[in-house]
């Protein structure tokens, strides 16, 4: 079954004087899916998510939401979208809960209900009557997609939603967006500039640099892409030095005492690299691979210049 | 289609629900009460019979229009004004409104709308600029409304700060007024100055003239403070700049009143009371150019308002 686009983004450009910002973008985004949005900084991803929400405007391009123009129809293009751009301000000397109520009065047809459905599924129930400037910063980001789940949006877009969050906090918010992507059939666009994070969240990934889309590719496609991995075992050997052939390519050499082997390897030969070793009577309490694709963004990013 | 109230009410929750506002409310009442106290304990009234001392009065203006014949032509006029209601007074009977009465007291109160200008000057600088400064706007303007209506929204609930304000102080005054100064006096005419004749004028009617009038300087200092504050984004520009021309404004037109084209000056034209009880700043001028102008200057500072924030980019 073909998935329906429910943003069409369709030679998307911003010149601001002679300085051609974006460049040409075209890429959909499907229902269901979540789509990462990938680049050093400055490399024009927040000034997109700007265009595709309205607080900047289009120079050149077409931008489609639920098949209805940005440009012509702002307010019902508009309707189909929650965004978060940057950090989630809030009006800090109002409530929680003012702050939900003043976003929903800005919808027709948001009731309380629902209001105290988003706050429930966020998290927020204890605290939602304290005024914001009481919250930590992961509670603001919290509010801060209460807000733009509010009026039950197609598109949800989250502009580098994982800052200032710690490692529970990011692992929660990629479930949750795993999840109504997956339930609710809603699509969300998340930016970032670290690609570890991407791998875990999105479904499908674009590379931007300086203002131009480099790549769009499936997760999987990109993993399957990967070169050498690296691996660390960890281990106990016993107090002589070891010479191990692990095939005839490749001998390691393992020192008294040593309690960890990092090498770099093809994924095939995970599988020998262990049973040599354990052959060799070295003990392995722990195999972790991690995978070099962030060396490979970087080569085709070229880094972390700014552009 | 959202309704424009419910952007109201959220722009009257964010006006009313900072300290900020409290204070200001205070502040006016504060202003109020101690006008009253002042005017009831600390300055005495010279108990002399008021015939008397307008009579002295009148001959004093006399004199001095006959001995110096090189005055000031508004200065002229005004000494030929106060003498024709002296005149009038001492013939109908008709005393003047003293300071310790009800109607005296809210007279004097009704000076305190210059207070009003300039809270509301400060809300309406604070309205567009505040969002941006706080980084809300970015929340705010990705919502399935336009960016005009927003603005109107935030403009509307400005000038209902201001009315809200006006009506405490007309409120507050009565009370105040009421308690200190009993209701006695209440009937006394207020004496207008129109067209080179003396008339009769209730004193509510001249109370509420005066609010009116007042109203006007209000309504263009607002939406000055809150054209600069939506082009700008910068509220400290938008209050220090609208505060700057309310107090210079009107002696530089002043001090340019010998030429014609001063008239064009948006303060030469403010004070339309000068109309119904007084002289205008450049000669020449009449009830219908300053409206005129006043009219120009509002369709001035609304349409680069809405123009510019309309068009512009987020960038905050």
């Amino acid at each position: 079954m073909e998935k329906e686009a429910i943003v069409q983004i369709q030679n998307l450009s911003k010149k601001i004087g002679d300085k051609t910002i974006i460049d040409h973008l075209t890429f959909d985004i499907y229902q269901g899916e979540v789509f990462g949005f990938l680049g050093p900084n400055g490399a024009g991803k927040t000034t997109t998510i700007r265009m595709l929400v309205g607080l900047m405007a289009i120079t050149e391009g077409e931008v489609y939401i639920n098949g209805v123009s940005l440009k012509k129809d702002f307010e019902n293009a508009i309707k189909h979208v929650g965004g978060i751009v940057e950090n989630p301000e809030m009006y800090k000397f109002l409530t929680g809960y003012q702050n939900l109520l003043h976003y929903a009065r800005m919808v027709k047809g948001i009731t309380k209900e629902r209001i105290n459905e988003v706050i429930q599924i966020v998290g927020l129930d204890k605290r939602i009557h304290d005024k914001v400037q009481t919250y930590s910063l992961g509670m603001r980001q919290r509010l801060g997609l209460a807000q733009a789940m509010l009026h039950s949006p197609k598109l949800l877009i989250l502009d580098e939603p994982t800052n200032g969050l710690d490692p529970a906090g990011i692992r929660e918010l990629r479930d949750y967006l795993r999840k109504i992507a997956r339930e609710d059939n809603i699509a969300i666009l998340v930016s970032s500039h670290l690609l570890s994070e991407m791998e875990q969240m999105c479904d499908r990934i674009g590379i931007i640099q300086h203002g131009k889309l480099i790549d769009v590719k499936m997760v999987d496609e990109f993993m399957e892409q990967q070169g050498e991995l690296s691996v660390h075992f960890q281990i106990e050997a016993n107090k002589n030095q070891k010479e191990i052939t692990i095939n005839d390519m490749s001998t390691i050499t393992i020192m008294p005492n040593q309690k960890v082997v990092e090498l770099r390897m093809q994924k095939e030969e995970i599988p020998d690299y262990t049973t040599q070793m354990v052959l060799a009577g070295v003990k392995i309490y722990g195999i972790r691979s991690t995978s070099t694709l962030e060396d490979r963004f970087l080569e085709v990013t070229g880094g972390n210049e700014i552009g | 289609m959202v309704s424009i109230i419910a952007l109201i009410q959220n722009e009257n929750m964010k006006i009313y629900r900072r300290i900020g506002t409290i204070v200001m409310i205070g502040l006016l009442l504060l202003a109020v009460i101690a006008t009253g106290i002042i005017q009831k304990y600390v300055i005495k009234e010279n108990a002399t019979d008021w015939r008397t001392a307008i009579q002295a009065e009148t001959t004093n203006f006399k004199t001095n229009l006959e001995k110096n014949p090189n005055l000031p032509t508004a200065l002229q006029r005004h000494y030929e004004k106060q003498i024709q209601i002296n005149e009038y007074r001492l013939e109908h009977n008709v005393q003047p409104i003293e300071n310790s009465t009800i109607p005296g007291f809210m007279n004097t109160t009704a000076n305190l709308v210059s207070i009003i200008t300039l809270f509301t000057v400060i809300v309406a600088a604070g309205s567009v600029a505040s969002e941006f400064y706080w980084g809300t706007i970015k929340l705010l303007l990705i919502r399935p409304v336009t960016r005009s209506k927003i603005l109107l929204a935030k403009y509307l609930s400005t000038i209902i700060f201001a009315l809200l304000l006006l009506s405490i102080l007309f409120l507050s005054s009565l009370l105040v007024g009421g308690i200190l100064f009993g209701l006695e006096n209440a009937d006394v005419p207020y004496l207008a100055y129109v067209d080179g004749h003396v008339e009769e004028v209730s004193l509510v009617t001249h109370i509420l003239t005066l609010y009116g009038y007042s109203g006007i300087e209000l309504i263009m200092m607002a939406t000055f403070a809150f054209m600069i504050s939506a082009v700008f984004r910068s509220s400290s520009l938008a209050i220090g700049l609208t505060i700057f021309l309310l107090f210079t404004g009107v002696q530089v037109v002043q001090l340019l009143s010998k030429y014609s084209w001063a008239k064009f000056i948006l303060f030469a034209n403010t004070n339309l009371a000068v109309y119904q009880d007084g002289v205008p700043i450049v000669e020449g001028m009449t009830l219908s150019f300053s409206i005129g102008m006043l009219i120009l200057y509002y369709l001035l500072f609304v349409s680069l308002a809405w123009g510019i924030f309309n068009k512009r980019d987020i960038t905050a």
